[in-house]
């Protein structure tokens, strides 16, 4: 389990645009169509390959719900990244990804990467906000966008993979300070054990927690 | 501005309250009124004062004033709060004055004991603390100022904060959850000074204890790691009380709480707690009190872990199952083993917690189970089966708990179907047979005490009945011999064993038709209801469970009166016998049978009870049609049991070893009396006298045989022993003609219930005392029956 970075994600936006669905899709493959209202946050993780090195993300997924705020608003600033969600069959949690953004903005670390989704892209015969609208959005506030379907299961991992390849070239161009935890990202555990010894990357090495 | 005033008002309010009751509480209008007063001057000299070192001066002595009395405490909490909040926010640059307010605050918040006054009065810390705790915006200013520079400012603070959450341990934390970063700035606190960090510790264990969104919260800000990194550094087990708070504090997030479980596992992994769980073997000497309740933490951990999240969620489960798999994938069995079974010197909590885990490890987990039945402990010469050495505990330990926890593990390794074991050896023969000879053995006891005595048997049965019930597989090995179907139905039926025995054989019987799935003619349930029938016939078949429910009610309605007896003397025959002589009630059970047929066993046996007479009802009523009828559920039963994958060869072998080895100890506590027992007792002196009492006793009855009396002249007994006694001391000749007289009391039970039976009691009684006779007597005894 050993990883050269660990990033941490959350994914927010208004409740019933398929955060929940979106990460259940990346971490387990799988769809629910009766998943159940997110209470406060909940938590999943998985391995992914950027540059031929290990990558773990640690994701929270947020409860959508108004009455929630407060608590996800504490996920805020420990993460390098965040997926912002919409349904593109309903206009208002688009309407309301300004308000989303304020937020993040406001409570989040400023070289937190936001990826702008448009959820439910399998159901395009009820489509309420077009490809084009998301795209303009996404580009006036620099964020990135993809529009995906966590049904069918399209653009998911590219998302995610995605956001993680941005965060890993800031990384890269020396962006983020990594001594500080507070930004969402932690280099791979040093071997930190005696029986260790090994003076090679630490990452490989893995050592006795990774 | 609007917000402060506000808050005058409300402390304005709480304060003429608080006045109120300082005057009916203490009564002393004078000395309140001074204090009173003197608190007053303080603060205007605080809030309105020019010179800053007049201003420190008058915050200093305020501070002292209220940490000593408890109706300064009260006139502060009416007057201060305003002024010294303000000082708080607009005096941060003198740090001495910041310091002075923020003790003040946490003297104001600490509960003053006095030895007079009622127990019942409200505690000004308390209230102080509610009023504190009100606004949200007192909360968020306290945790501004823990960013600021300087130490004791950090540390009053964060000790200010531990004196609220202990006294309004709901309104804080909801307040802090609504600051933003509030939990952040906390958590930076663990990275903090040592003795700030300590503090902080304590401080997040009272926040996450039941607040599940505080906990995940703080395992997102990273927690996991600081907490295992802390208890690196202070080395473990080995570390000091900072150790155990990492733990408990750890617990809090873990417990019922899948998401925080799953991210440990996912992020830290399990192996450093392994290294928290690693003892050297027989590292006897440094086992120091903390060391003991350090690591009775991380079992904590591990029995949180296998927990899963909370019950209710049956997706959760996976959640467990993950766990125990990546548990097992570390080796925590052999750390288990370890502290569980081979740490004798260990103390007993933390033996029987590790065999707890144990027991959760394999539960419901082939995997696990077959690992343990393959597991060797001890060093070598004295290497032996895991399984074997937790069986050891069973029958050796003499703490009640330790047995209870040691049982649990067996109980789950047994119960689990393993159907190739009946297939590749016939064990249950075995078992049968074992059963038998306990049986004989008992009878070459002591033809004059009563067969009640034994526990050998009912234990053996309720193995039995753990290992028929749902498997077909076993059902169909014990009665692939005739023998055995006739031996346990002359168990259920013969008067000679007691209401538990019967019952249980009965139940035996009744899972040979329940979980019969053979379509064999003479094996089938039809067969084996039909014998029932037959042999015993229904009525008293189905009279065999009330007796048996009757006999576990009586045992477990004496398992609390007994309690301190079966402490001592769990696993000794002749202490038995000891309490035996103690106490003339006839149907005593032996201790260990309360402890084995605890209300679990007892409810179980209550279903599967009428699960059988149900089943048995059903088969008569069709008999006229079919020969064999299986409910469709048995069948469906059969599947699955075929489903479960064949255990390998070698993990068979090593539970045949084990189970022999069962049985080899059960035949030697059977038969061996008090030769083996007795080497370990528990209370050496008083058995010597018993013993020494019970010879005397031997050499009275045979003088009474040598005249040949039909029935034994008890004057004459006691006048013989008197003789003898008289050389002792007058204790020992009270204690003898106790002996004697309960003695005799057996005597005339068993005359008058051997007369019932039909015996002839006289030859019987001929053979007492000739102690070579008694095995021949015995198996006349038999055949007769």
């Amino acid at each position: 389990m050993s990883y050269a970075y660990l990033f941490k994600y959350i994914i927010i936006g208004d409740t019933g645009v398929g955060k929940s669905c979106l990460l259940l899709q990346f971490t387990d493959k799988r769809f629910r169509s009766d998943h159940d209202l997110t209470i406060g946050v909940e938590f999943g993780a998985r391995m992914i390959t950027i540059d031929n090195k290990p990558i773990k993300l640690q994701i929270w997924d947020t409860a959508g719900q108004e009455s929630f705020r407060s608590i996800t608003r504490s996920y805020y600033r420990g993460a390098a990244g965040a997926l912002l969600v919409y349904d593109i069959t309903r206009r208002e949690t688009f309407n309301h990804l300004a308000s989303w953004l304020e937020d993040a903005r406001q409570h989040a670390n400023a070289n937190m990467t936001v990826m702008l989704i448009g959820n439910k892209c399998d159901l395009s015969h009820r489509r309420a906000v077009s490809y084009e609208e998301g795209e303009q959005f996404a580009k006036e506030h620099g964020l990135v966008f993809m529009e995906a379907s966590a049904k069918t299961a399209q653009n998911v991992e590219e998302a995610f993979i995605k956001t993680a390849g941005t965060i890993y070239k800031k990384i890269q161009d020396g962006i983020f300070d990594l001594s500080n935890e507070s930004n969402g990202i932690k280099p791979g555990y040093t071997v930190h054990n005696s029986s260790g010894g090994g003076a090679g990357s630490s990452s490989q090495a893995g050592g006795c927690c990774s | 501005m609007d917000r402060s005033i506000n808050f005058r008002g409300i402390a304005g309010s709480a304060g003429n309250i608080m006045q109120g009751m300082g005057k009916f509480v203490f009564g002393n209008e004078g000395l309140e009124s001074k204090e009173d007063s003197y608190v007053e001057r303080y603060l205007d000299r605080i809030s309105n004062g020019t010179i800053s070192d007049d201003r420190r001066s008058a915050m200093t002595e305020l501070q002292s004033l209220v940490a000593e009395s408890r109706s300064a405490q009260m006139s502060f909490g009416a007057m201060g709060f305003p002024i010294l909040l303000n000082v708080l926010k607009e005096d941060r640059e003198d740090v001495e004055l910041v310091r002075g307010a923020l003790e003040t605050f946490v003297s104001a918040l600490t509960p003053i004991e006095t030895s007079q006054g009622p127990k019942t009065e409200v505690q000004p810390a308390s209230v102080n603390s509610d009023l504190l705790s009100r606004e949200t915006e007192n909360i968020s200013l306290l945790l501004s100022l823990l960013s600021e520079e300087d130490f004791y400012v950090r540390y009053y603070t964060i000790q200010l904060l531990t004196a609220l959450l202990t006294n309004s341990l709901k309104r804080c934390p909801e307040a802090i959850l609504l600051i933003p970063r509030g939990i952040t700035v906390l958590m930076d606190m663990l990275m903090d000074r040592e003795v700030i960090r300590n503090e902080a510790l304590l401080l997040l264990t009272y926040l996450t204890r039941d607040a599940e969104e505080i906990q995940k919260i703080v395992v997102f800000e990273g927690v996991f790691e600081k907490i295992f990194s802390i208890i690196r550094e202070e080395g473990y087990s080995d570390g000091g009380v900072v150790v155990q708070d990492c733990l408990e504090l750890l617990n809090n997030l873990i417990r019922h709480n899948a998401s925080n479980q799953m991210l440990l596992k996912e992020t830290m992994g399990f192996d450093p707690l392994m290294s928290i769980l690693k003892i050297r073997r027989g590292s006897a000497f440094n086992f120091t009190q903390q060391k003991t309740v350090n690591l009775l933490g991380a079992l904590n951990t591990v029995e949180l872990l296998l927990m899963g999240g909370p019950s209710s969620e049956s997706g959760k489960d996976a959640n467990k199952n993950a766990n125990q798999a990546s548990l097992a994938q570390k080796n925590i069995l052999d750390h288990l083993l370890l502290l569980g079974v081979e740490s004798q010197w260990a103390p007993v909590a933390l033996r029987c917690m590790a065999l707890r885990c144990i027991g959760n490890l394999v539960l419901r987990n082939p995997q696990n189970l077959d690992s343990l039945a393959r597991k060797q402990v001890g060093e070598e010469p004295h290497i032996q089966p895991a399984l074997n050495a937790i069986l050891s505990i069973i029958l050796r330990t003499s703490i009640a708990q330790e047995f209870v926890a040691a049982d649990y593990v067996l109980q789950i390794q047994l119960e689990t179907p393993t159907p190739s074991l009946g297939r590749t050896e016939p064990l249950l023969h075995r078992i049968v047979t074992c059963l038998s000879i306990a049986a004989s053995a008992d009878g070459e006891n002591d033809q004059n005490s009563h067969p009640e005595e034994s526990y050998i048997q009912p234990v053996i049965l309720r193995l039995l009945i753990v290992w028929l019930v749902d498997c077909s597989n076993a059902v169909n090995c014990l009665l692939e011999s005739a023998v055995h179907l006739n031996y346990i139905i002359e168990l259920a039926s013969s008067k000679r064993y007691t209401a538990c025995v019967r019952g249980l054989a009965a139940v035996v019987l009744g899972a040979c038709v329940l979980y019969n799935a053979s379509r064999e003619k003479g094996r089938d349930a039809f067969a084996v209801a039909d014998a029932i029938s037959q042999k015993i016939g229904l009525t008293t078949y189905f009279l065999r469970f009330d007796d048996l429910r009757k006999s576990l009610a009586h045992s477990s309605s004496e398992q609390q009166h007994r309690k301190e007896l079966s402490r001592s003397s769990a696993n000794s025959m002749s202490d038995f016998q000891e309490i035996e002589e103690d106490e003339t009630k006839k149907d005593d059970q032996h201790p260990v049978l309360s402890e084995i047929f605890d209300s679990q066993f007892v409810n179980f046996l209550s279903k599967l009870e009428a699960d059988i007479r149900e089943n048995i009802m059903d088969i008569f009523s069709r008999t006229k049609t079919a020969t064999a009828v299986l409910p469709a559920e048995l069948e469906q039963k059969n599947g699955e049991v075929e489903l479960v994958p064949a255990n390998s060869v070698e993990s068979t072998f090593e539970e045949v070893l084990f189970l022999e080895n069962i049985l080899e100890d059960l035949v030697r506590t059977g038969g061996g009396t008090t030769a083996d027992m007795s080497q370990k007792p528990s209370s050496g002196r008083e058995r010597v006298q018993i013993e020494a009492l019970r010879q005397e006793l031997e050499g009275a009855k045979r003088q009474i045989e040598g005249g040949s009396v039909p029935y034994p002249d008890v004057e004459a007994i006691k006048a013989q022993a008197k003789e003898e006694a008289e050389k002792d001391s007058e204790a020992e000749l009270n204690d003898l003609l106790v002996c004697l007289g309960q003695e005799q009391t057996k005597v005339e039970k068993l005359s008058a219930r051997l007369a019932e039976l039909g015996e002839d009691v006289d030859t019987l009684l001929q053979g007492i005392g000739d102690e070579t006779a008694i095995p021949d007597g015995d198996d006349e005894d038999e055949d007769d029956e």
